[in-house]
């Protein structure tokens, strides 16, 4: 289980997360919010690029105080809207650098890659150079980098932003694998409802940096409160 | 990436370094195979600020004032004790790059424009302390100078004439060009990739910035103790004018006009920086015209060429091979 408490970060005089708290228990979660809810602030409070106060945990573990790269060590992994894998490098390198500071034997390793390879389906370009690669691609090895080193916490942010809805759908079925292929709780941060409602269990729906829903997906969306957040308009009676 | 599985890139410097290795001693006469010896150690130097930027984007415009470090610890040590001049290089870089560290550590939590300006400011400081104490030559004392006439300098066993001791420069400058490639291939290579790409993008790989960056320095400090040591060797005593902070500027410089992300864009470097003006000397032009050439050549890098004049060389060969 993972659970956030009473997260709250501010900018100045503005409140980017109220108070948000949540209890994820299933295997995918959303996290689901109009333009400025507070969806990637909340990511970033949990990557530990940003100071919060409140508090953090996993099983037991309080992983808020840790620093950003002793977090990813412990197990955090996470993408980005704008995927950051390093052109330098090959498709396996990218991933291979998230296992070079964890205490796995060589032959754990590789078998640790070639099962993210071949469920993001890139086993046979593990060689290619990232520099090289189209956009989806470059979405897969982002995603391909989340699932190795036995991760605990996975986190996506706007992993199909951008993508056509051939992509979308591909990309869905390679997250809904991940319960397959990890132990981990996976947060999902999207604007595509669809796939939300497609793939997640769990949804917590933010606006205004507060938590204004959180529980089984399809029932949050059915929500008037949060029908009113995403079309902009005052709740319905 | 495979540790030892040699690329074409890589085959093909190996190959220039033994056919230097060879040949050089061979073809050039006394003063130019001095003039080489220097060019080489500066091509040493260069690939520690070319990997710096090429691999992480880091601007360090202290490499030639660590040169100096490196230097003044090899005379130091030369005029003091009478230890091989393979020990006493080991202390000069050993110490040098504890001194790279250490003038990394404000620059640490730097990026572009600050971080090359505080390295800078680091080159002056040295400088100044050149200038001011000047390097050991067999005096007394901490400082180790005496006026006018030097001590003599013991070089190598193996590599006593001029020759000899090119030969052993290159031996060192190749040495060092494989640490960096094999640094490239490891973990550290990975962690500065993604550092690279963008310090969220490292944090969120498990990378260990400050660690790595300062690895970075130490390696860069390391080789450029090494260069100055083998400097130090190749003329027997040092002067402060060849460590001023401007140097390091265009060392720096004409690694982005050699190209810093291939090896023979350092070598480039190397030779634009020795070679070209003693040619000049040679050809009864003013030397100073170099600077001319070398700010026409940055132009063009920075405009045309994003690998410097290797990239475009190397793109050549690409094309004929493809065509």
């Amino acid at each position: 289980m993972m659970e956030l408490h009473d997260l709250t970060v501010k900018f100045g005089g503005v409140t980017a997360l109220n108070a948000v708290g949540a209890q994820f228990t299933k295997p995918i979660n959303g996290i689901i919010g109009p333009n400025g809810a507070g969806k990637t602030t909340a990511m970033n409070v949990i990557s530990g690029f940003l100071t919060c106060t409140g508090s953090i945990r996993h099983d037991g573990d309080e992983i808020g105080k840790l620093p950003a790269h002793k977090r990813t060590r412990w197990g955090l992994r996470r993408s980005f809207q704008r995927e950051q894998i390093a052109d330098d490098l090959t498709i396996e390198e990218n991933l291979r650098v998230i296992l070079d500071v964890l205490p796995m034997s060589a032959a754990q390793k590789r078998a640790d890659m070639d099962r993210a390879l071949e469920a993001t389906g890139l086993a046979d370009r593990a060689g290619e150079q990232a520099a090289g690669l189209a956009t989806f691609d470059r979405r897969l090895v982002d995603i391909a980098r989340c699932l190795v080193g036995k991760p605990r916490v996975i986190m996506f942010d706007e992993a199909g932003g951008g993508m056509s809805r051939e992509e979308t759908e591909r990309l869905g079925h390679v997250l809904a694998r991940i319960p397959d292929l990890t132990d981990a709780i996976t947060l999902v941060i999207d604007h595509d409802v669809d796939l939300i409602r497609a793939i997640c269990s769990d949804t917590l729906v933010l606006d205004f940096g507060k938590r204004i829903a959180f529980g089984p997906t399809d029932e949050v969306l059915d929500d008037p409160r949060v029908k009113a957040a995403y079309l902009g308009i005052g709740e319905t009676a | 990436m495979d540790l030892l599985k040699p690329t074409r890139s890589g085959t093909v410097g190996i190959v220039f370094a033994v056919l230097g290795f060879v040949f050089l001693p061979i073809l050039a006469s006394g003063q130019w195979q001095q003039i080489l010896t220097s060019a080489t150690c500066f091509t040493l130097a260069a690939s520690g600020v070319a990997f710096m930027y090429a691999r992480l984007n880091m601007v360090s415009l202290g490499q030639v004032a660590l040169m100096g470090v490196g230097g003044w610890v090899m005379l130091r040590m030369n005029h003091w004790l009478d230890l091989p001049f393979e020990v006493n290089l080991a202390v000069a870089g050993a110490v040098t790059m504890a001194f790279g560290w250490v003038l990394a550590l404000p620059a640490l939590r730097m990026r572009g424009l600050y971080l090359a300006l505080i390295t800078l400011m680091a080159a002056g400081g040295l400088e100044v302390i050149f200038s001011t104490f000047r390097f050991p030559n067999g005096g007394e004392g901490f400082w180790g100078v005496m006026p006018s006439v030097a001590a003599p300098f013991r070089r190598p066993v193996i590599a006593e004439s001029d020759g000899a001791y090119l030969r052993y420069v290159i031996a060192v400058t190749l040495l060092g060009f494989l640490v960096i490639e094999a640094h490239r291939r490891m973990a550290p290579g990975r962690a500065w990739a993604m550092i690279r790409k963008s310090e969220a993008a490292a944090l969120a790989s498990g990378v260990n910035i400050t660690y790595y960056k300062a690895w970075a320095f130490g390696l860069a400090g390391l080789l450029a103790g090494v260069a100055g040591g083998l400097l130090a060797g190749g003329l027997g005593l040092l002067d402060a004018a060849t460590f001023r902070a401007s140097e390091s500027i265009m060392l720096f410089a004409l690694a982005v006009v050699g190209g810093a992300r291939l090896w023979l864009g350092v070598v480039i470097a190397g030779v634009l920086y020795r070679v070209l003006p003693a040619l000049f000397n040679n050809w009864s032009l003013d030397a100073d015209l170099t600077l001319v050439i070398f700010g026409a050549a940055l132009l063009h890098a920075l405009i045309t060429a994003p690998d410097g004049l290797s990239g475009q060389i190397f793109g050549l060969f690409g094309k004929g091979r493809r065509s």
